[in-house]
């Protein structure tokens, strides 16, 4: 059992702060890696949330864990692809700052 | 007894004719034109038949024929004809066949052209012969794209450039018919539980419309007004006719004015007005005062044109006020002048289409103060421009007067004083019309003329067609109103049942 | 647990056909890579083929997990048959301009098979495994043109939003899980029907309408669009516009119809006001563009507004109205792009002022683009109307606002898309010689174009078949 002290609750509003902060730095960050990092802290909220929700609503099935592996594992390829553009579009233009792919109308 | 579907010979005859032209190579240009004028013939043809053997003391849907198409919709393939649709489906055929011989001296482009030509003459038939409002619907807005194709290619920038004229007419018509569409969806819908079943047919659709609250079926109405309003020009949306007429080819003005139009009053009557008669008792008043302020406005404006087309086609506007007028009464003497004067229209703005064609064709204007005393000329091209300006302004003895006459009458026992307006307009038009004859026609005539040649060969086909119709119809009236009669009256007594227990309720 | 895997053999076949590929790539001779097209063609349609001939071979896998019913069955053959008319069109395009056949087919078949599992899938996590399979394979092909500055950009681009789509959609879905104690759509359906709705319910849907909207571009999620199409190569935009957005709303679907049915008076009108504001968002920019990828963008924009229009009923009859819709946007949109990109390979502009006189060079290609933007405008005779008034018809008795702006406004998408006709009809072209249309191109041509005018005029059957699709899809 878990200590008194900490409840669903206390998951599901760091996992909400997390995601708050994920989205915040997508949206403000002009390089390609920092907004990629971003969208991995918002992956962890998720994760959070679905570890958080099958310990106290669904204890006796691992629904949430197994959907928390597959999340980890699909979005290390996610981000592996991004990683791989990044890396080709470094090669054409030498940068890899978002306010400069202006060459499509943003 | 099986007999041949002879409304699906008439409406597929010119579409084989335009899919047959695609295969012919476009240097052939006489095979091209004369597969054009065989298949509008055929269709001409047999509805010319049909109007002779239709039986008008029967009256009623003849020479049905009815497949069920999409069955979760409740839509048939039901082609079928009545005194209303006849006579418009031979007004289209006659359109039809002289706007191909219009359209023979065509400099570019020949195969492109007919093909379209002949795509929208299906189009238009195939609307005053369906009678499941989904296939109405299929074929009241195939039309639009053939026209501006045909307006962009082959129209000609005066005032206005074919460009803006095109996309002006085309999304006019295309927005009104929006208007119409969420209507007829709308009816639709409701009918379904009224009926137990969908069912698209026009007399489902009736007796589920009858059925309905006075609510539902005012906002429906005014839903279809709009739609069908826009498209027979009602004032005040009417200011694409004009445009449009100027920069369409001659061909297309002829169809536009002559028939297109026709399909909103047609509309109006057959769909509107036998579903919801509630609805109509609400705006019939409204219809009429607009209908009257159509023939007002445009008799003036077309006072002040000095294009010739602009005339015609303010005054195409002006003519169809009448018809509002007309089916803004609700009563049978109404509505048959409505029918019997848009077929009059029909064929009186095609003829002058038709002659301003020429005109323009071979003098290459159609701005009134360069032209005159062509009449000397071109005698034969006088006549029958003459002869759709006699007609236009409603001259006994020609067919334009005994459904003028008829709607003045309707008009008068409705509204009294208030049609005397209309009547008002009927001078104003004498003033235009015969102005523009003058004009053009008369009047010393001038050098630069003196070489031109009168029409002549495929050019006469026009005159005679349609100049044959202008006589026959206003010397033999009867020949169109009985026919009308035949459509008209046992459906508005069935409204006037409608309208009594909907009273009583 | 005895498995029935026969019902999954399309899906089998599919893993294998896009092993297949690569590996030939690997060993076939260079010059004659270019087969591999005619090769994953033919296998595609062979296994079309066999999911039509299983229509009836229903059946759940992995205890529910993964649902055969005709509903699946039929999106399935829609992603095939964009499969297959997207292959034959593109063959051109790849040996010319991409190169890289072996892995371009094979990672297309692989985003077809994430469609698949999408269309099938009934639980959250293979719905997210379908919808991650298909993103990352799109991801790939969108910069498949790997030195062009472009195609890599719209990659960029697409990764990215693509990311943040799938991370608010997955929190999201973990808020639904946190609910309803299950990801089962089936049961989460049964519990929220008789669950009083919750704060962190209506959290969970907005969160899952963002990210879903994303997918399907529907404003105010669709600022990608434009760029990812303009960028990508040619074929690969038609693919995106339809089996992307096609898939997405299948989930969509099987989330909001089967899973949040007892709650869908509260998304119901979520979705009305974002199909309204979407249909003419998309719509009125569109006008103004200039290049026909672009063009064809917004319209794809404003066309998903109007398939989210089947949504908001939540009913049987929305439903059908979709699929139907769905079905014959593929040919339009098909048939459009397949023109855009052979033009593309003979010209190298997608600009809408160089298409002047095309009409005259090759009356096939213009009448095909002008017959497949009809039928996107919902014109008679053309199969969008049909389309048009089954979506109509489930909103005009409670939502007339949204019928009259939807037609309303599929009136003003024939202003830009006539745009297009004059250019092609109207001018003479510069260089007036006739283009000759290679034969796969010519028949994807050919047969998009009959299939907008036969379905346009005749329907009924479709119609039928549907009909009995969208009804299984509610007997769970």
């Amino acid at each position: 059992m878990p200590t008194p002290s900490i409840t669903l609750e206390h998951y599901l509003i760091l996992g909400a702060v997390l995601f708050g902060i994920g989205l915040f730095g997508v949206l403000t960050k002009k390089n390609a890696i920092a907004v990629l990092i971003s969208i991995e802290l918002m992956l962890c909220a998720v994760n959070i949330n679905l570890l958080a929700f099958n310990k106290y609503i669904t204890p006796e099935a691992f629904i949430g864990q197994i959907f928390a592996i597959f999340v980890i594992t699909v979005a290390a390829a996610e981000v592996g692809v991004g990683l791989a553009i990044i890396i080709a579009i470094y090669r054409n233009r030498l940068n890899i700052n978002l306010e400069d792919f202006d060459w499509l109308k943003w | 007894m099986k007999s041949l579907p002879f409304l699906t010979i008439i409406l597929l005859a010119p579409a084989i004719c335009a899919i047959i032209m695609a295969f012919i190579p476009k240097e052939q240009v006489n095979p091209i034109k004369w597969l054009a004028a065989t298949g509008t013939f055929i269709s001409l043809a047999m509805s010319a038949y049909l109007y002779g053997v239709y039986d008008t003391a029967a009256g009623g849907l003849q020479f049905v024929e009815r497949v069920p198409w999409i069955k979760d919709l409740g839509v048939s393939y039901f082609l079928a004809v009545d005194g209303i649709s006849l006579p418009m489906l031979l007004l289209t055929n006659m359109i039809g066949f002289s706007a191909v011989f219009a359209s023979w001296n065509l400099e570019s482009r020949h195969r492109e052209f007919f093909i379209l030509l002949c795509l929208l003459i299906s189009g238009v038939m195939g609307t005053f012969i369906a009678h499941d409002i989904f296939i109405f619907l299929l074929f009241y807005e195939v039309v639009v794209i053939p026209i501006y194709i045909m307006v962009i290619i082959w129209g000609s920038s005066k005032r206005v450039t074919k460009e803006y004229a095109g996309m002006k007419l085309t999304i006019y018509l295309l927005v009104g018919s929006a208007f119409l569409l969420v209507g007829i969806i709308a009816l639709f819908v409701k009918s379904i539980p009224i009926l137990g079943e969908p069912n698209m047919s026009f007399a489902a659709l009736a007796q589920a419309g009858n059925q309905m609250s006075a609510f539902d079926q005012k906002w429906l109405f005014a839903l279809m007004l709009i739609g069908f309003g826009s498209l027979i020009s009602m004032w005040p949306f009417h200011s694409w006719s004009p445009d449009g007429y100027a920069g369409a080819p001659t061909a297309v003005s002829m169809i536009h004015a002559g028939v297109l139009k026709k399909i909103g009053g047609y509309g109006l009557i057959k769909i509107a007005l036998f579903s919801l008669p509630l609805g109509a008792k609400f705006w019939a008043p409204y219809m009429a005062a607009l209908g009257i302020a159509g023939v007002a406005y445009a008799a003036f404006a077309a006072l002040a044109q000095k294009d010739l087309k602009y005339i015609v086609g303010y005054s195409s506007v002006s003519h169809m006020g009448y018809v509002m007028l007309a089916i803004g009464t609700v009563n049978v003497i109404g509505i048959n002048g409505a029918v019997a004067n848009m077929f009059a229209h029909g064929v009186m703005a095609a003829l002058f289409f038709s002659a301003i064609g020429v005109i323009y064709e071979k003098t290459k204007t159609r701005w009134i103060p360069d032209l005159g005393g062509l009449a000397r000329q071109m005698p034969l091209l006088a006549v029958s421009f003459m002869l759709a300006a006699f007609a236009s302004l409603g001259l006994p003895g020609l067919i334009g007067f005994i459904p003028e006459f008829t709607i003045f009458i309707a008009g008068f026992k409705a509204f009294g004083g208030f049609a005397v307006i209309a009547i008002g307009g009927i001078v104003i038009t004498a003033l235009y019309a015969l102005r523009a004859g003058a004009n053009t026609l008369f009047g010393p005539p001038r050098e630069e003329y003196n070489n031109l040649r009168d029409i002549r060969g495929a050019e006469l086909v026009p005159l005679a067609v349609l100049g044959l119709v202008l006589i026959a119809g206003g010397l033999l009236p009867s020949l169109l109103f009985d026919m009308v009669n035949s459509g008209v009256e046992p459906l508005m007594n069935q409204l006037d049942n409608a309208l009594k227990i909907g009273g009583l309720i | 647990m005895q498995m029935d895997f026969s019902v999954i053999i399309p899906e089998i076949a599919m893993v294998s056909l896009g092993v297949l590929v690569l590996i030939l790539g690997l060993i076939l001779p260079k010059k004659s890579l270019p087969r591999l097209g005619w090769f994953t063609s033919f296998s595609l349609i062979g296994i079309l083929a066999l999911v039509v001939l299983n229509w009836n071979n229903v059946g759940t896998v992995s205890g529910g997990l993964y649902l055969i019913d005709q509903f699946s069955q039929f999106f399935k053959v829609i992603f095939l048959t964009a499969a297959i008319l997207v292959v034959f069109g593109s063959m051109a395009y790849v040996d010319k301009h991409l190169g890289g056949q072996a892995e371009y087919y094979s990672i297309l078949v692989f985003s077809t098979l994430g469609m698949m599992v999408m269309a099938s899938a009934n639980d959250f996590i293979t719905m997210y495994l379908g919808l991650e399979l298909m993103t990352i394979s799109f991801i790939v092909l969108v910069c498949f043109r790997r030195n062009d500055s472009e195609s890599l950009e719209a990659g960029m681009k697409y990764v990215l939003l693509a990311g943040i789509s799938s991370a608010v959609l997955l929190y999201g879905l973990s808020l639904i899980y946190g609910i309803a104690g299950t990801v089962l759509v089936v049961e989460v359906g049964m519990i929220l029907a008789v669950q009083q709705s919750l704060p962190l319910l209506l959290v969970g849907v907005v969160m899952l309408v963002a990210g879903l909207g994303f997918k399907i571009a529907a404003v105010p999620f669709h600022m990608w669009a434009p760029d990812v199409y303009q960028g990508a190569p040619t074929p690969i935009t038609s693919f995106l516009a339809v089996g992307s957005k096609m898939a997405s709303f299948a989930i969509l679907i099987r989330i909001f119809v089967l899973g949040m049915f007892g709650v869908s008076l509260s998304w119901g009108i979520l979705m009305a006001i974002l199909a309204g504001v979407t249909i003419i968002i998309g719509n009125l920019v569109a006008i103004p563009q200039t290049n026909i990828k672009r063009l064809m963008a917004y319209s794809g924009i404003a066309q998903a507004g109007y398939i989210l229009v089947g949504m908001v009923t939540a009913s049987q009859a929305g439903v059908k109205a979709i699929m139907f819709y769905g079905f014959i946007y593929i040919f339009a949109v098909v048939g459009v792009f397949t023109a855009i990109s052979y033009y593309y390979n003979l010209t190298g502009s997608d600009e809408i002022k160089d298409y002047a006189g095309l009409s005259q060079r090759s009356p096939l290609m213009a009448a095909t683009m002008v017959v497949s933007m009809l039928t996107m405008a919902g014109i008679p005779p053309f199969a969008g109307f049909v389309g048009k008034f089954y979506l109509f018809m489930t909103v005009v008795e409670n939502y007339l606002w949204l019928a009259i702006i939807g037609l309303i406004m599929s009136m003003v998408s024939v202003y830009y898309y006539l745009m297009v006709v004059l250019v092609m009809y109207r001018d003479r072209p510069q260089d007036s010689s006739p283009i000759v249309v290679s034969l796969p191109v010519r028949m994807t041509l050919i047969f998009t174009m009959l299939v907008s005018v036969v379905l346009g005029v005749y329907p009924g059957p479709l119609s039928e078949i549907i009909n009995k699709a969208a009804l299984s899809f509610f007997m769970h």
